[in-house]
């Protein structure tokens, strides 16, 4: 019985000693080990060097902005969460082709803006002051996303895309590597797609069907490592 | 030949114990070598002249195996008081050195204790501790420790530590198979730490595997150092497949890990450091199961070991003393007061008693004991005080007999055994070469599917159980001998018990066996103008030197009736007819008819009431004097109480039985209606009865020969299964196959029953055995998934399954357990 004793409490110690090693580690070199959130930073670089005329300066929203190629949707990160005024990362897009499909915008949820026949949904991350060494860049600005809202960087395995998790199912995405973007949906096959959650689009009167320069798909979701088919707004493009 | 038992420690499978014997059988001067991978011994035969011991150990160990020598050293530590520095250790050290029988001496002066490791059968302890004193020390009151104690307390801390190895793997294992397990669940929501996400955080979540694995594999690494060992030696066992196996799993899962830390995240798809924990936990488990189930085949043996009383009093010069079991000397005597158990065999010299001799026998009714009585070793005295003279001590025992035998048929090979023990050696590197070209078929077949044909790799190899192969005999053998043993059923090996379960007919000899063996006149029919008186003191004269049981009745009759014998002056005995004597000058013939035609002697007026006389299934003997009949003494035995129960159960079971016996057709016809036998061998001499035998065999028939005389023996030997009971010579005990040590009939019934249960429960281990490996390698092979598109196997379940194979063989065969003998009530129905 003694003997049984010390074996359970020489397996207790043995487990929390590995345990606490094992958070120690990880606590050190944690930034090192998120190979995905590191990765993410040198793929976005790819997007904006990519097409370095449609991204600029947001000075409404405190941030950078990276304009569709068709000028129809906008993906804009605040470099100051402290300065940014609704939303520290969000998408800006054309409001007609969901107002001609029945929208009525006073029934769309808080997360989302309307004026000047402009739509904005986004998430407010928090009201933290960003520093930066030198001049903020927008690849800086995405940097403080990764290194301070972790959880708001995607990465959804079977697309190899990485997302920016925008609130309420609403995403702004880029493929990993635009040289090899393999995903088998020709919809999907893009180097950079904006992504809407329809639910309160539809609930504010929009018919999906008729909302136009908008696909409505289903597409593969991964939340907490699930994944699910869910129906989302999809504007996709080619960047090369 | 020398024959020699070795423990051997280090197998793991049925294969290590093929590449053992096949090892030990190369060597020149080796007649039979046998191992038995249930309880880890090699039985050796060998030639001494040509072969040593040291050198068949040494081919053992050359193929990576320890080997423990068989000795009945003993073991003492002996308290020593006196010591005050390390110069009087030394010094006790060198008495004990000197004497004769000392194998090896260690005095701790530290502890104030001296072990010394001896001969039993050449040094008495006492004589130890006799040395010490005279070296000016106190041997103080000791603690012994004998081999089988030493055994036992191996076994218990090898099983000790595989459940601990097993407690830590599971402790690591179930963590690491819940964060692999988790994320792949597509309906269930399980709480999982956001941070081990392996879609967002894959390389932390691979080196949080690879962390869990680290342990696990480190107590399960002698899966490891003996498998690779044993790989490299060109003979892979069951630890080679688990090395390979999970090896691959590990090495796959660091090149991902890599992969991930390259940017290639997907990678952490494919991931198995969960595949390679879990399987070494579940054969772990599997193996501390089968440790402890192994541990409980030989509790039989143990039992009988531990039934021997630790001390004995010996009386010495009117005063009795306590001294310890091994301290015992022949012709010792001993007291045993009621309640306790016979220390040595011995013969009583006073008192009386009941002893229970059941743990013995199996005989339930205590024994009577007055003086002239053998008591045994072990047996336990109930109602009175007894002295008696020790006679047979330590190994000479009873008792150690009875273990001995039953240790040697534990460890003996049954021929049901032989096609397991030629499919386990080739078994491993068939299926290694099965593993590698399933895995390279899928590889391609697929299109280069490295994952899949990983799996399928991996599955082959700890899915195939050579454990469960070579478990499936001796595990049964083990616990049917013992069972028997508990019993009073001496099997004496595998064989005998494998033969047992066909034998068709069984041949009772009578007298002794379906009779008491102690007959008595009955009738006594006097002729030609000799008186009844005269015609029996006349013929108990005549037979006063004869062995034969009827004629020691005639002898007993007549001096229960107080007549006076005279001395015969001529004395011949004629096997199988009588006796021919010459007593006060005057010629005496007495015996069967045969006897009389040879001598011409006329038995007119006598044959009828002969006739009468054995129909009534008496034996008559005709006696004549001096070429005249004077008549006709009759001696009957009383049929045992349990031999038409006994006769009915073998019927029942679809057995055929016979009697042989020297007895008249008439004589012997009665006592068979008696107890319903259907065949009757008579008239049949002694020297015949192997022939009568030969005659069934002959005839297409299994034979059981069931005797217990001298006479018995070459027809116990003839037989296909010769069968003695207890109450007979040693020499039919020698010549028997199974040895039944009460004079029960019923427990003929029963060791048949016990034979047919033992088999079916090997073919069941043995179906089991094989058809779990031929239906799992095909399966983890993907042959359904190849032919019907059904489910490929995961390799955890095909450890788990790998590892409950062997668990269910041991478990089945642990069954045998619960065998209850035949009783008069079951009548065989049992069978």
């Amino acid at each position: 019985m003694k003997k049984n004793k010390k074996v359970i409490i020489g397996i207790g110690a043995a487990v929390i000693a590995v345990a606490v090693i094992v958070i120690v580690v990880l606590k050190v070199v944690s930034g090192n080990l998120d190979v995905v959130g590191k990765e993410s930073i040198t793929s976005f670089e790819k997007v904006l060097n990519t097409i370095p005329d449609k991204v600029k300066a947001d000075e409404m929203n405190a941030g950078w902005s990276l304009e569709a190629p068709d000028g129809s949707v906008r993906f804009i990160w605040s470099e100051d969460y402290s300065k940014s005024p609704l939303h520290d990362v969000m998408l800006e897009f054309d409001a007609a082709p969901f107002v001609n499909a029945g929208l009525d915008v006073s029934k769309l949820p808080e997360n989302y803006a309307a004026y000047e026949g402009m739509l904005m949904v986004g998430i407010k991350l928090g009201s933290d002051e960003m520093t930066y060494q030198g001049n903020p860049t927008p690849l800086a600005a995405y940097e403080q996303i990764v290194k301070k809202y972790r959880s708001s960087i995607n990465y959804h395995t079977a697309l190899d895309h990485y997302g920016v998790k925008l609130g309420g199912g609403n995403m702004f995405e880029w493929a990993k590597d635009m040289a090899v973007n393999t995903a088998t949906d020709k919809d999907q096959d893009k180097d950079i797609v904006f992504v809407l959650n329809p639910e309160p689009l539809i609930a504010a009167g929009v018919n999906p069907e008729q909302v136009e320069g908008w696909a409505y798909a289903q597409v593969p979701v991964e939340e907490n490592g699930k994944t699910a088919d869910v129906y989302k707004f999809l504007k996709p493009f080619n960047l090369q | 030949m020398d024959s020699q038992v070795l423990s051997i420690r280090g197998m793991t499978c049925a294969a290590c114990a093929q590449r053992i014997e096949k090892t030990v059988q190369k060597l020149s001067g080796i007649s039979q070598a046998t191992v038995n991978l249930a309880s880890e011994k090699l039985f050796v035969e060998y030639d001494s002249d040509s072969l040593q011991l040291p050198a068949i150990k040494e081919a053992v160990e050359k193929i990576g195996y320890e080997v423990v020598e068989k000795t009945d050293n003993a073991s003492v530590t002996i308290p020593i008081g006196g010591m005050t520095c390390a110069a009087c250790a030394q010094r006790v050290e060198k008495a004990i050195k000197k004497l004769e029988g000392v194998a090896s001496v260690s005095v701790n002066f530290a502890t104030e204790k001296a072990t010394v490791t001896y001969e039993p059968q050449k040094l008495r302890i006492s004589a130890i501790k006799e040395s010490i004193e005279k070296a000016g020390y106190k041997a103080l009151e000791i603690n012994k420790v004998n081999a089988s104690d030493e055994d036992r307390v191996r076994k218990q801390r090898e099983i000790k530590t595989l459940w601990t190895k097993f407690i830590v793997s599971a402790v690591f294992s179930l963590p690491l198979l819940y964060i692999a397990m988790v994320p792949m669940l597509k309906f269930v929501r399980l709480p999982f730490p956001a941070g081990l996400n392996p879609m967002q955080y894959p390389l932390i979540y691979a080196l949080i595997e690879l962390l869990l694995v680290i342990p696990v594999i480190g107590v399960g690494y002698k899966f490891y150092t003996i498998g690779y060992k044993s790989l490299i030696r060109r003979s892979p066992n069951m630890d080679s497949l688990i090395a390979i196996g999970t090896t691959a799993a590990v090495i796959y899962s660091l090149f991902n890990l890599f992969q991930i830390a390259g940017g290639d995240f997907k990678a952490v798809e494919s991931l198995y450091f969960e595949t390679a924990g879990v399987i070494i936990t579940l054969i772990l488990l599997g193996k501390s199961l089968e440790a402890v189930s192994k541990g409980r085949t030989s509790e039989a043996i143990k039992k009988l070991m531990g039934l021997a009383p630790k001390t004995a009093i010996i009386v010495e010069e009117g005063i009795e003393k306590e001294i310890p079991i091994d301290e015992v000397e022949i012709g010792d005597v001993i007291v045993v007061k009621p309640g306790a158990k016979i220390p040595v065999d011995g013969t009583v010299l006073d008192g009386h008693t009941a002893i229970d001799e059941s743990m013995l026998t199996g005989e339930s009714m205590p024994v009577d004991k007055k003086a002239g009585d053998a008591v045994y070793a072990a047996s336990l005295n109930t109602t009175g005080n007894v002295r008696f003279r020790a006679e047979k001590i330590g190994s000479d025992t009873a008792l150690a007999q009875i273990i001995k035998l039953v240790e040697d048929a534990q460890g003996s090979k049954a021929p049901i055994a032989q096609m397991a023990d030629i499919v386990s050696g080739y078994f491993v590197p068939v299926v290694c070469i099965i593993a590698l070209l399933a895995g390279i078929a899928w590889f391609f077949g697929t299109g280069g599917d490295i994952k899949l044909a990983l799996t399928i790799f991996i599955s082959v190899l700890v899915i195939a159980c050579p454990c469960a192969l070579g478990l499936a005999t001796p595990t049964a053998i083990m616990v049917s001998t013992g069972k028997g043993a508990e019993n009073g059923i001496l099997i004496k090996g595998g064989e005998a018990l494998e033969t047992a379960h066909k034998i068709n007919t069984i041949v009772f000899d009578k007298t002794g066996t379906i009779t008491e063996g102690k007959p008595s006149v009955t009738d006594v029919l006097a002729v030609n103008g000799m008186g009844e008186e005269e015609l029996l003191q006349l013929t108990a004269s005549a037979e006063k030197g004869s062995e034969h049981p009827l004629g020691q009745a005639i002898v007993h009759s007549a001096e229960d009736m107080g007549m006076k014998l005279f001395n015969a002056e001529r004395f011949e005995s004629l096997t199988g007819r009588g006796i021919v004597t010459e007593i006060n000058n005057q010629t005496v013939l007495a015996g069967n008819r045969k006897l009389m035609e040879e001598y011409s002697i006329s038995l007119k007026g006598m044959e009828e009431a002969a006739d009468r006389l054995a129909e009534e299934g008496k034996t008559p003997m005709y006696v004549a004097l001096e070429g005249k009949l004077a008549g006709i003494v009759a001696v009957a035995d009383v049929v045992k109480e349990s031999s038409h129960a006994a006769i009915d159960s073998l019927h029942k079971m679809g057995i055929e039985v016979a009697m042989i016996t020297g007895d008249n057709k008439k004589t012997a016809t009665a006592i068979a209606k008696q107890v319903g036998i259907d065949r009757v061998l008579s008239e049949v001499l002694p020297q015949d009865k192997s022939n009568e035998v030969k005659k069934l065999q002959t005839e297409g028939r299994k034979v059981a020969m069931v005797g217990d005389g001298i006479n018995d023996a070459p027809a116990l030997a003839q037989a296909d299964i010769g069968i003695a009971i207890g109450s007979g010579t040693d020499v039919a005990m020698e010549s028997a196959d199974i040895v039944l040590m009460r004079s029960d009939l019923m427990d003929v019934p029963t060791a048949i029953n016990l034979s047919k249960r033992t088999i079916r429960n090997i073919k069941q281990n043995l179906f089991w055995a094989f058809g779990y490996n031929v239906v799992g390698i095909p399966i983890a092979a993907g042959l359904l998934h190849l032919l019907f598109n059904g489910p490929l196997l995961n390799p955890i379940f095909a450890a788990a399954a790998m590892s409950l194979s062997s668990v269910s063989v041991l478990t089945n065969a642990l069954r045998l357990k619960r065998f209850k003998p035949t009783t008069k009530q079951d009548k065989g129905s049992a069978a």
